[in-house]
């Protein structure tokens, strides 16, 4: 066995964009306010312009391997009633953010989708509304919604594997922890936060990262030993994965140069899984320098591997074709081996989860199934 | 001894088939071949009597059925009407003998005609749990109600008088049928209820009590005290005459002459064509009908056939009326609160077959109406509602035939009854209904009925593209009015609140939202009368010079005031007009149209165009028709003018913006899907 080299991050951190909240972090929102103030005043109907955030209206960015949003505009108008719905709504929020940075206060989305109780014609039919919302004012005001002091709950993806890092607590008090040592069965739970300011990395004598879609499955790895044979840290996507996760994955790489490998179910909708860790979600596309990975690399399950492993499988839904479908015009899919991939799904019209390895024993996915894909992968 | 001849052998088996074995064998046809089925047939022979001698009596019908219960699968059936009252003579031979009847020779329109149904309903009831029917009956000039016990001897095809009394009755006129039979009570779309709701539909002159085996008590009240006109009967038409039926007329004809004979017991034979048919066949003009016999009979008939006859007459027909079929459908439907009724169409009568039928049909639709099921289609014939077997009926294929989408319902591939919250009720009049079976269950595919339903229906469902395409109008208005009224206020508010700046005047950019002229009217009932205020709002950028029109039904524009008085006026056509002063932007300027206390009127019955502006830029009113030929002030005219050439120039904002919301919306259901 070679010997283990245990690897510490750069000095010089490459991070990129981690937000602080600046002290102009709220002067956008009222230039915002000033736009639409100084349009009634004129007599034009309010509209504010906002690049579309489609699949058409991405586009790759070859210098940092990521998918950003293009330069199409849509027009946000009073002319109709969404659009003025959305006008006022947006300044109700401008106001509560405002407010909450007075107060020194924070709010969950979900809180907020609450707050708009209060906002009358304004008020939100449904938290996607209140999270669309926030993107939007996000990319009007080249802001995180942190900076909003705006955040999701938590949702603790969590992290298993011999990586050392050094958490400011809720209470202040920093506490070094190792992901594998100093942690129960559960995990490292990720907070929503997950900057610099807030979690250092101290070392890691882990080789490649995991990232997990099913809970069953990562419940599997750690329970088998696999961080510790393989020397992998485990992360639980737990399903679409939250920001914080995808930036916890992003900075991993970046700063402690460990390559990340997806592993999920073996179905159209966790292919887009992979595709928001290592290419930058479509709704997100503006953030993706911050929250992408692209050097990220599905593992599988492929729809290959249905077949070469002979795993239960389930026949494909109308809609899983559907969803196969609209990835073969999502330009993020367009490269030849993706296109394949889709295609032999299409074809084949089978699909399988994860724990369908189970077919061969507990032991199969850790003894066999990983470590032949790993090597395949070259990651071993 | 020889053995007897096949003919000797057949004649042995030769007997009078009984009633009951008659019965057997057409319990179907004469619909009591199950349970459920011989309920309502009950109830439905009973009660079409009962409105056929109101009908007759010209009396307003006030009919009380009840059903309860009398043991497993056994119920009791009572009908009480206050009808003018039977004979104690003619009770049993009316209840209780089959193919008795005072209408099977009557060329006329009427619900029974056979004679067959009460009697067969009592039949029934005798054999299945062999108790009698009970009649109960008072004719005005008697002082008491004769009360008779009756069964039918199924041998002879005779009444049997079980028990006779005589009671007092606190009701001047009037009869009781009650019936024992075995029989299940059910609810839904063939049952008891479903029937008299839909025979209170179309009979809205008659009162109509339902109580149901638990007790629940139905009540259709009166819409209308105004009886139907009487059909009357009129002599049979040659087209529609067979060769036996001519030999029974020329038999029983009472007339001197042949001529006399075609021209008096027949119709549409005028004396000219009389006196040629009777040439054409060798037979002479003063000839005794009954003297003409077989093959001089065929001849006849043959050489009327192909003579120049007069239509039918018309006059047999007792069609509902669109006023009454939209009193009847907004009595019994109230509760559902539909949105629209459509206005009733009524075919002029045609003629198939030498016998004169009409097409009437009614539409409502939205409400309470259920919006994911298919069309409710209320089939009825002669006033009677048809029940059972939608699918072969004609009506249900003209329905399905027509293409609604069109009409902007939902219809999967333009063909089959369409999905949507109407109900179409379609009544078929004629004094021979081609039905499909004895069983008057479904009307036959005939080409000539099927165009006159299928133009009926066109007509019913063009009032409703008007009223959904007016009601999408509406909706778009209705964001607009939301946009100016709730929305901007609070944008402007909260904006200036940000920024700290007062809140600027308004005005311009709500008439550049709106962009329109809006037309609103209202009605106000009170017992002063009922009033149409309309308020006409410029809220387009700039000020505009109008004429608005209004068209009211012409029978009530005789009783309309216009305030203020209109420019212009066409009594005949229910037609009025105003020029109006010059609107600036957010100007508004308002007439009203009053009419005398409780008009029959609801808001869709005044139409308002308006002229000197374009389609687009107008709500609540249309553009002014072509064809009314009214000579407009030349302001007018030239604001018209450049509306036009302002519509052309693609009306100076073109807006080719992607919406974002929109955008967003559209690839978040691609997605997803």
């Amino acid at each position: 066995m070679p010997p283990k080299r245990a690897r510490t991050p750069p000095t010089k951190s490459e991070e990129a964009d981690a937000p602080k909240i600046r002290a102009d972090a709220l002067q956008p929102t009222l230039d915002l306010a000033a736009q639409i103030y100084g349009q009634l005043a004129n007599g034009e109907i309010p509209r504010m312009r906002l690049p579309l955030r489609t699949k058409q209206n991405i586009a790759f960015q070859a210098r940092e391997g990521v998918w950003k949003l293009g330069r199409a505009l849509g027009t946000r108008s009073a002319r109709k009633l969404d659009g003025a719905l959305m006008l006022l709504r947006t300044f109700y929020l401008v106001d509560f953010i405002n407010e909450m940075a007075r107060d020194q206060k924070t709010s969950t989305l979900r809180e907020l989708y609450y707050i708009s109780e209060g906002w009358e014609e304004g008020k939100f039919h449904s938290e996607d509304e209140s999270n669309l919302l926030i993107e939007d004012l996000e990319v009007l005001c080249e802001r995180l919604r942190e900076e909003f002091r705006v955040h999701p709950e938590e949702n603790g993806a969590s992290v298993i594997g011999d990586l050392t890092i050094r958490e400011r607590n809720r209470k202040g008090i920093v506490k070094k922890i190792n992901c594998r040592d100093d942690v129960g069965d559960g995990g490292y739970s990720l907070p929503f936060n997950v900057e610099k300011e807030k979690i250092e990395f101290l070392s890691t004598n882990a080789k490649f990262v995991i990232a997990i879609e099913c809970g069953g499955m990562f419940d599997r790895l750690a329970e088998n030993g696999f961080d510790e044979d393989q020397e992998a840290v485990l992360v639980h996507l737990k399903g679409q994965p939250a920001r914080s996760t995808r930036r916890f994955l992003k900075r991993m790489t970046e700063e402690l140069k460990l390559p990340v490998v997806v592993f999920t179910d073996g179905d159209p909708w966790s292919f887009r899984i992979f595709a928001s860790v290592a290419f930058g979600a479509i709704k997100t596309a503006h953030l993706s320098n911050y929250l992408a990975t692209p050097s990220a690399e599905f593992l599988g399950v492929t729809a290959s591997d249905i077949e070469n492993y002979d795993l239960p499988s389930d026949k494909l839904t109308d809609q899983d074709v559907r969803a196969l479908q609209a990835e073969l015009t999502d330009p993020r899919f367009a490269t030849a081996d993706w296109r394949a991939e889709i295609e032999l799904m299409l074809k084949n019209g089978k699909k399988a989860e994860q724990q369908s390895l189970a077919k061969y024993g507990l032991n199969y996915v850790t003894e066999h199934y990983l470590p032949d894909k790993l090597r395949e992968m070259g990651v071993l | 001894m020889s053995p007897p001849s096949i003919a000797q052998q057949l004649a042995a088996k030769q007997r009078e088939i009984s009633v009951a074995e008659f019965f057997e064998r057409n319990r179907q046809i004469l619909g009591f071949d199950n349970l459920q089925r011989a309920l309502l047939t009950t109830v439905k022979e009973s009660v079409d009597n009962s409105l056929d001698a109101a009908e007759d009596a010209r009396i307003l019908p006030e009919i009380l059925v009840e059903v309860s219960k009398e043991g497993e699968d056994r119920y009791r059936v009572a009908v009480t009407d206050n009808g003018p009252g039977i004979l104690r003579r003619e009770i049993p031979n009316v209840f209780a003998r089959l193919l008795y009847g005072s209408r099977f020779h009557q060329n006329r329109q009427a619900r029974g005609q056979q004679g067959i149904g009460i009697s067969a309903a009592v039949l029934y009831a005798n054999l299945t749990t062999a108790r009698p029917a009970r009649i109960t009956s008072k004719v005005e000039e008697e002082e008491a109600a004769h009360v008779l016990e009756l069964s039918i001897d199924t041998q002879k095809n005779q009444p049997r008088v079980v028990s006779e009394d005589v009671v007092l009755w606190d009701r001047p006129h009037g009869t009781k049928v009650e019936l024992v039979l075995k029989a299940k009570y059910v609810r839904g779309r063939q049952s008891a209820l479903e029937y008299l709701k839909g025979t209170a539909i179309v009979n809205p002159h008659a009162r109509i009590v339902f109580v149901e085996p638990d007790g629940t008590r139905v009540t259709f009240e009166r819409a209308s005290t105004e009886l139907p006109a009487p059909s009357r009967e009129t002599a049979p038409h040659p087209f529609g005459l067979e060769l036996g039926e001519l030999g029974y007329l020329l038999k029983a004809s009472k007339r001197p002459s042949l001529v006399e004979f075609l021209t008096k017991d027949l119709q549409g034979v005028s004396a000219r064509t009389a006196r040629e048919v009777v040439a054409s066949v060798g037979l002479r003009t003063g000839d005794s009908p009954s003297g003409i016999h077989g093959e001089a009979q065929e001849r006849l008939l043959k050489a009327l056939h192909d003579a120049p006859l007069i239509a039918p007459s018309a006059e047999g027909l007792s069609p509902i009326g669109s006023m009454l079929i939209k009193r009847g459908l907004r009595n019994v439907l109230g509760e559902l609160k539909p949105e629209f009724f459509a206005p009733p169409v009524s075919r002029p009568p045609k003629v198939r077959g030498g016998f004169p039928f009409m097409v009437e049909v009614g539409l409502v639709y939205g409400g309470g109406l259920p919006s994911d099921q298919a069309v409710q289609i209320l089939r009825f014939a002669n006033r009677v509602p048809l029940l059972f077997q939608q699918g072969a009926c004609a009506i249900t294929g003209a329905v399905s035939n027509l293409d609604w989408r069109r009409y902007g319902l939902d219809q999967k591939g333009g063909s089959g009854v369409p999905v949507g919250p109407m109900l179409v009720l379609v009544h078929v009049a004629s004094t021979k209904i081609p039905f499909t079976s004895e069983a008057k269950e479904a009307i036959a595919e005939d080409p000539e009925l099927d165009r006159e339903v299928t133009l009926a229906l066109q007509a019913a469902a063009r009032h409703l593209r008007t009223h959904l395409s007016r009601k999408s109008r509406r909706e778009f208005a209705g964001d607009k009015f939301a946009i100016i009224l709730k929305i901007l206020p609070k944008l402007a508010e909260k904006t200036s609140q940000l920024v700290g700046k007062p809140v600027p005047d308004l005005t311009p950019v709500v008439t550049r939202i709106m962009d329109v002229v809006n037309v609103e009217s209202r009605l106000l009932s009170d017992p002063k009368g009922v009033r149409v205020p309309v308020e006409i709002t410029n809220y387009t950028p700039r000020a505009r010079v109008l004429e608005l029109f209004v068209e009211v039904p012409p029978d009530l524009f005789a009783n309309a005031g216009f305030s203020p008085a209109p420019d212009g006026t066409d009594a005949a056509l229910g037609r009025a007009w105003w020029t109006l002063p010059k609107l600036p932007p957010n100007g508004r300027a308002q007439v009203a149209i009053s009419f005398p206390p409780a008009t029959d009127l609801d808001t869709n019955d005044l139409d308002w165009y308006v002229a000197g502006i374009d389609e687009a830029h107008v709500l609540g009113a249309d553009p002014l028709p072509g064809d009314w030929d009214v000579r407009l002030p030349r302001t007018i005219v030239e604001a018209a003018e450049q509306a036009a050439a302002d519509a052309a120039a693609g009306g100076g904002t073109s807006e080719e913006e992607v919406d974002y919301d929109a955008a967003e919306a559209s690839a978040h259901a691609a997605d997803e899907e």
